[in-house]
């Protein structure tokens, strides 16, 4: 009797049937205030606690547990945090103006987008004769307007732009306090940049057929946008061309840059700018001023070829026989050297070759798994600078450790600043790694959609700001993804916590845990990889929940009275019985 | 279940069902005080109760067309916050958990009635809230499901997973281990105090 067994009904029959003239047990005294037994069973107790004192005393303490525990639970000790109270006020003041002037920038930027964008766009497109291009083309072709392409001064211009924008955003986030106020203006501020007139341009668009020429007495002022099979261009283009074909020979003279994408490019003629190709082969026997940038299978400059600055290859041949004004930056399998470099040469690879009748004037660093080969009549400034690729194990290297060390201890004190500046977004986001399935299904998504939004967008006019900044917030959530895993593992180390600082030190020991599980060879990578996914969905997740149209929504408008005139709606507890 | 006191909020609910901003304003303004103080005696500390609050009310929004109008607002609401309140505290496991699972196999010791009756007389509303801190996660929900909210047997058995015939054992144990707290807490202030 003196012990409840783990059945109440069962041993409520026992006790009922063969033992009501012995003490009641807990369970039952408590089911019968709780109300929990039928009317006949509580006739028998009722009946038993009047004969037992013992009983009835335990009867009586649990009746009065039951209603401390109530009145415990229903006092209302404290008021109502502020944080609740002023919840809808914020919003309130923030977000209602805000979003209004959000919808009507919005409105007047799809209007000027459409009107000064896409409307004349696709009237070029009908005289082009590219009728029903693709979305996809549309945004190559719109891309090719803004000349960011061309000009690190206008990237400069662009970043500028940027921090000043992010500047007014902080500025006007401490005045406004409204959670979705900072998205709210960026969306703004998307809208007017969207609104901001074109600037008038003259560009030509041929697409006629199987092979586009440009006549050799044929003069295009303004940039060329060529698509077909082939494209020969032996006139004059008094500005860019981009082509878009299998094959494309430039013969005559281009006073822009020339931008291909291409299996075959071939410059016999001049090009006043730089060449960016994006081809299978390039071959230069013309005259460029300017540099030359190519992602290649095989590039060639002959000898008659002249490229009056820089060459940037990424590819498998190199070979270049004429002049090269600046440096050569080369990375691919082969590269052969038999024409003037007028400086530096860097190469990664696997051989090097200098030629008889290679000259070049600056020094010379080759990094390869074969030592560089110079002919004896090869004229080099100075000696090759070769270094051995090797292939021992890095945890051999010291300075592997020392970086490491070096490695954890910036991204510890990283998350350190940002567990103090955002206490509640970090502790909101390690929450969220805690929902496993939802971050790494989130996490798939966006380690490798955000990436390719962020390209599409950077071919876009308006979305390049999006674009760059989508990719460096990218490459930032990919070291907070560490962190919050790390986090988490602390705590699963050291238990829960709600306190920032000591939720730091946590992170701490498991950003350090996790970075010494990455350096293991073999599973090392594929661990990485697991955090980065999780990480990276915490972080989305997180994002989501703030930003998430229901937070937005659900805001209530009235306003909050204080706790101490509360309507009394909160005594939820029926009576016990008695 | 309901609230006494207050009517349905009947034309609010249709209201915010129809997503009317100012019906959502009314509700919170109604039903937040409540559920705070529910989430504050769940969840371990203020900080958390807060966000549970308002996470509760974003959940609304996604949940309230599933709310029957035939049955009370306020238990419906009390059911979606002891939903949220019990994720959370589930998602953070802790060795105090390993152990109060442990211990549900143990038999409970028979209280000696007048000692039980002096130790309620004894103790404060405060002290029980005190105290509340002590406890499992379990057994703190449940008494908060039981005697905040006035959940039913069934209802608190759907929340925790557990069969109905074992809410009973539960709340026992709970008030148990509440009993076992505020004696602790009350011999940590004699030993304080001497």
């Amino acid at each position: 009797m003196n012990e409840s067994s783990n059945n109440p009904d069962e041993r409520l029959d026992k006790h009922l049937d063969d033992h009501l003239d012995d003490h009641l047990d807990e369970m039952t005294l408590m089911l019968y205030v709780e109300g929990q037994l039928d009317r006949q069973r509580a006739q028998q107790v009722s009946a038993h606690a009047q004969d037992c004192s013992s009983c009835r005393i335990l009867l009586r303490a649990l009746e009065r547990e039951s209603r401390l525990l109530t009145r415990s639970m229903l006092e209302e000790d404290e008021p109502l945090p502020s944080r609740l109270a002023a919840f809808q006020q914020t919003a309130r003041k923030s977000m209602q103006w805000i979003w209004g002037a959000v919808v009507g920038l919005a409105a007047t930027g799809a209007y000027a987008l459409y009107t000064g964008y896409v409307e004349p766009m696709q009237q070029r497109f009908e005289q082009a004769g590219f009728g029903g291009s693709s979305v996809l083309n549309l945004m190559i072709f719109q891309g090719a307007f803004w000349k960011g392409w061309q000009s690190m001064v206008t990237l400069l211009e662009v970043l500028a732009l940027l921090t000043i924008a992010g500047s007014a955003v902080v500025f006007l986030r401490r005045r406004l306090r409204g959670r979705g106020s900072v998205f709210a203006m960026m969306v703004a501020g998307i809208a007017v940049a969207a609104s901001i007139p074109s600037p008038a341009m003259a560009t030509e668009f041929r697409n006629q057929g199987d092979t586009i020429e440009v006549g050799k007495d044929e003069i295009i002022k303004g940039d060329l946008f060529a698509h077909g099979h082939h494209v020969k261009i032996e006139g004059t283009v008094d500005g860019d061309v981009y082509v878009f074909c299998q094959g494309a020979d430039i013969e005559g003279h281009v006073t822009g840059d020339v931008i291909a994408f291409a299996q075959m490019l071939r410059v016999n003629g001049k090009v006043d700018g730089n060449i960016r190709s994006f081809t299978n082969t390039t071959w230069v026997s013309g005259n460029v001023a300017k540099n030359l940038l190519t992602f290649a299978e095989t590039v060639n400059i002959d000898p008659t070829g002249k490229i009056g600055g820089s060459v940037t290859t990424f590819l498998n041949t190199l070979t270049i026989d004429g002049i090269v004004g600046r440096d050569i930056l080369a990375f691919g399998n082969e590269t052969t050297i038999a024409g003037n470099i007028g400086g530096s040469i860097r190469a990664q690879g696997n051989t090097l070759k200098f030629n008889s009748g290679a000259q070049v004037n600056g020094p010379v660093k080759f990094k390869g798994e074969h030592a560089p080969e110079v002919s004896s009549g090869a004229k080099l400034a100075v000696p090759v600078v070769f270094t051995q690729e090797e292939h021992h194990s890095r945890y051999r290297d010291s300075g592997f450790y020392v970086w490491k060390v070096f490695w954890i201890a910036a991204l510890i004190l990283f998350g350190l600043v940002l567990f103090v500046l955002l206490p509640s977004f970090a502790r909101a986001t390690v929450d969220s790694a805690e929902r496993y399935g939802a971050s790494f299904g989130l996490g798939v998504l966006v380690l490798f959609g955000v990436p390719v939004a962020a390209l599409i967008a950077c071919i876009t006019v308006v979305g390049l700001l999006i674009g760059i900044s989508t990719f460096v917030l990218w490459i930032a959530a990919m070291w907070f993804a560490q962190i919050v895993v790390g986090a988490v593992v602390g705590q699963w180390l050291m238990g829960h916590t709600r306190e920032t600082w000591q939720l730091i030190g946590r992170m701490a020991v498991g950003v350090l845990l996790v970075r010494v599980v990455e350096t293991l060879p073999y599973l090392g990578g594929w661990v990485k990889f697991a955090v980065l996914l999780w990480g990276m969905g915490a972080i989305s997740l997180a994002i989501y929940r703030h930003f998430s149209p229901g937070r937005t929504a659900t805001i209530p408008v009235s306003p909050v009275m204080p706790p101490s005139s509360l309507p009394p709606n909160t005594t939820i507890g029926s009576p016990q019985p008695a | 279940m309901s609230s006494p006191g207050i009517a349905e909020p009947t034309e609010a609910i249709a209201r915010a069902k129809a997503g009317d901003a100012l019906a959502w304003g009314q509700l919170y303004h109604d039903y937040a005080p409540a559920i705070y103080r529910f989430c504050r005696r769940a969840l371990p500390t203020r900080e958390d109760a807060e966000d549970a609050t308002m996470e509760v009310f974003m959940k609304l929004k996604g949940k309230i067309n599933q709310y029957d109008s035939s049955r009370p607002f306020s238990g419906w609401l009390y059911k979606v916050a002891a939903n949220h309140c019990w994720d959370t505290l589930r998602r953070r496991k802790i060795r105090q958990d390993k152990e109060t699972e442990d211990s549900d196999e143990l038999p409970l010791e028979h209280p000696d009635p007048s000692q039980l009756d002096r130790l309620i007389e004894q103790r404060s509303s405060a002290e029980v809230r005190k105290a509340l801190a002590c406890l499992s996660k379990r057994a703190r929900m449940a008494l908060v499901m039981r005697y905040y909210s006035d959940m039913s047997y069934d209802e608190i058995a759907d929340e925790l997973g557990v069969r109905r015939a074992f809410v009973g054992v539960v709340l026992l144990r709970a008030r148990h281990e509440l009993r076992n707290a505020l004696e602790g807490n009350a011999a940590l202030a004699a030993g304080g105090n001497a």
